[in-house]
């Protein structure tokens, strides 16, 4: 069943077109991964979904429910993570979910529960000091549980993991993945590895409209070459292998083929030998998110 | 109106844990005291000048201070409380829309008009416990010094001066629903107040403004009687309850 379902959905901001014809739609308990570099309209369309801008043309539903600008009925499915997530620095972690739990329609022995489940997924369940004094990684992790209180069918994330560290990128994705047992998910990042590690559905949001959009591997596998990269030991020999190769390309100080079916390797080898020039490495480059990214906003 | 009751109790932790309810309280206090204080030292303020007055030529006979003193210091520092009240409150607002803070509970379903509502109760509630203060720690210690029972009109007094707290919060919660900052707000009630002042200049409409009710100090004397500010109250109330219609709606289409 699709949670969400957005059609040729269209947005100006005075006389800049930010969303031309944006068409994707989300399936149940999926991570869809929505990628675009910044300012390619991720967060406006977000803002779309939950009727806090109002679209110029096109129309977006949840869970079989039309959107409606201002006081959406469709927001009582979804939970929302704002990229830079702002709380009451007085308030207690317990006590903003609290809040939200209570406005979710949340109350007594359910809401307390909820909450400890929630604090416990997060692991926020020890802390006990004031959210002013909580780094970023650890309000991005309430700003995750704030989004789940209320069971939505559809979280929606802007950004999760872009300004932290490792380490609490990792923990996020985490929770992310362990979400996707109660809720689907969408989350837009202009970091692919995120979206590969976690996400099974993508869409590429580039100069405001949807490049490509599917599985993570029939995107993959509509581009099935396999390239390759190679570092000679001399980087005086580059020049030889480059003029002998015309598919390879000069990149720093190795040489990248964009291409390199099972023949053409052979014929490299076989040219390296005769040539006698001696090899740093040589690596066979499946295809990742990264070209498929690259391919589409060139 | 769904989340009014959580938003209002958000509200008021918001005013207690942040100092603001205290500092009001405080500075409700201290005026409070200052009022009969003022009039109690005057007179040995002036003994104590008195030689220096003696040797320019002034001649200073003995001062005899009343409760009316007291209620005239009253009136005089009421327009600081106000400026004090509107300061510490006026950012209630526009500090929520600039930080995203309500975008997490209005996406939960949280209504904007109860967003507006619980923020413009929680602080009439805080005005009228300041206010209270204020009136009360200067009739307290008024009662122990003079005899109050020589005022006049003193409820009146406390009502108008109440309404015209009230009427300047409506006045914030409505620049607070367009307006990006609280400099700008503190600027657009303070330029309703000028505009005000200057209306109150035509003769014809001068006693049906809202201004009005802070010049009813004179009701004290009896030189007014409660009846000549019954226009300007009314409409002080019918101008409240619109500029809260106004900031309820103008906050609904508002951007977030």
């Amino acid at each position: 069943m699709e949670i969400l379902r957005i059609e040729n959905i269209c947005k100006s901001f005075g006389t800049k077109k930010v969303l031309r014809d944006v068409c994707f739609s989300v399936e149940e308990q999926s991570i869809f991964g929505f990628i675009g570099r910044n300012g390619a309209g991720k967060t406006t369309t977000m803002k779309l979904i939950l009727g806090l801008l109002k679209a110029d043309s096109g129309s977006i539903t949840v869970c079989n429910e039309p959107v409606q600008y201002g006081e959406t009925r469709t927001n009582r499915f979804v939970g929302y993570l704002p990229d830079v997530p702002e709380f009451y620095p007085y308030m207690k972690a317990r006590e903003y979910l609290k809040l939200c739990g209570e406005i979710a329609g949340l109350s007594g022995k359910e809401l307390k529960t909820r909450i400890d489940e929630l604090l416990q997924l997060v692991g926020l369940g020890e802390e006990k000091g004031r959210i002013g004094g909580y780094s970023r990684g650890m309000k991005q992790r309430l700003g995750i549980a704030q989004a789940l209180i209320g069971r939505p069918r559809l979280l929606i994330c802007d950004e999760p993991t872009s300004a932290l560290d490792p380490m609490g990128r990792h923990e996020i994705l985490d929770i992310l993945l362990e979400a996707k047992g109660q809720t689907s998910v969408l989350f837009s990042t202009h970091i692919l590895s995120d979206v590969e590690r976690i996400s099974d559905h993508v869409a590429l949001l580039e100069g405001g409209t949807v490049k490509m959009s599917g599985a993570i591997q029939d995107l993959k596998a509509m581009r099935s070459r396999t390239g390759a990269r190679l570092v000679l030991k001399d980087p005086a020999d580059t020049g030889k292998v480059l003029q002998a190769f015309s598919g390879a390309e000069k990149r720093v100080n190795e040489l990248e083929f964009r291409e390199m079916p099972e023949a053409e390797e052979r014929r490299l080898f076989t040219y390296l030998a005769e040539e006698n020039i001696p090899v740093l490495r040589f690596e066979r480059k499946e295809p990742d998110l990264e070209d498929l990214f690259m391919e589409a906003v060139q | 109106m769904r989340g009014f009751g959580t938003f209002t109790k958000k509200e008021m932790t918001e005013m207690l844990r942040t100092y603001r309810a205290a500092v009001l309280m405080a500075v409700s206090l201290i005026f409070g005291i200052m009022n009969p204080m003022i009039a109690k030292l005057t007179p040995v303020l002036m003994k104590q000048f008195s030689e220096d007055f003696a040797e320019q030529g002034f001649v200073i006979n003995k001062i005899t201070v009343t409760a009316m003193d007291s209620w005239a210091q009253f009136d005089k520092n009421f327009p600081m409380l106000l400026l004090v009240a509107i300061v510490l409150l006026a950012g209630c607002y526009v500090k929520e829309y600039a930080k995203g803070t309500l975008i997490p509970l209005v996406t939960k379903g949280l209504s904007r008009r109860a967003v507006v509502l619980s923020k413009l109760l929680t602080q009439l509630l805080a005005w009228t416990v300041s206010f209270c203060l204020y009136a009360c720690v200067t009739w307290g210690y008024t009662a122990y010094f003079w005899d109050n029972s020589k005022v006049q009109n003193l409820a009146f007094v406390f009502l108008y001066f109440w309404l015209a707290g009230v009427y300047l919060l409506a006045v914030v919660a409505f620049f607070s629903s367009f307006m990006s900052s609280s400099i700008q707000v503190l600027l657009g009630t303070g330029g309703v107040y000028f505009v005000l002042m200057m209306l109150g200049m035509v003769s014809i409409i001068k006693s049906k403004l809202p201004t009005s009710l802070l010049g009813c100090s004179s009701l004290l004397t009896g030189k007014a009687q409660p009846g000549d500010f019954y226009t300007a109250a009314v409409i002080t109330v019918v101008l409240s309850a619109f500029l809260t219609m106004l900031a309820v709606v103008l906050t609904g289409r508002r951007k977030l």
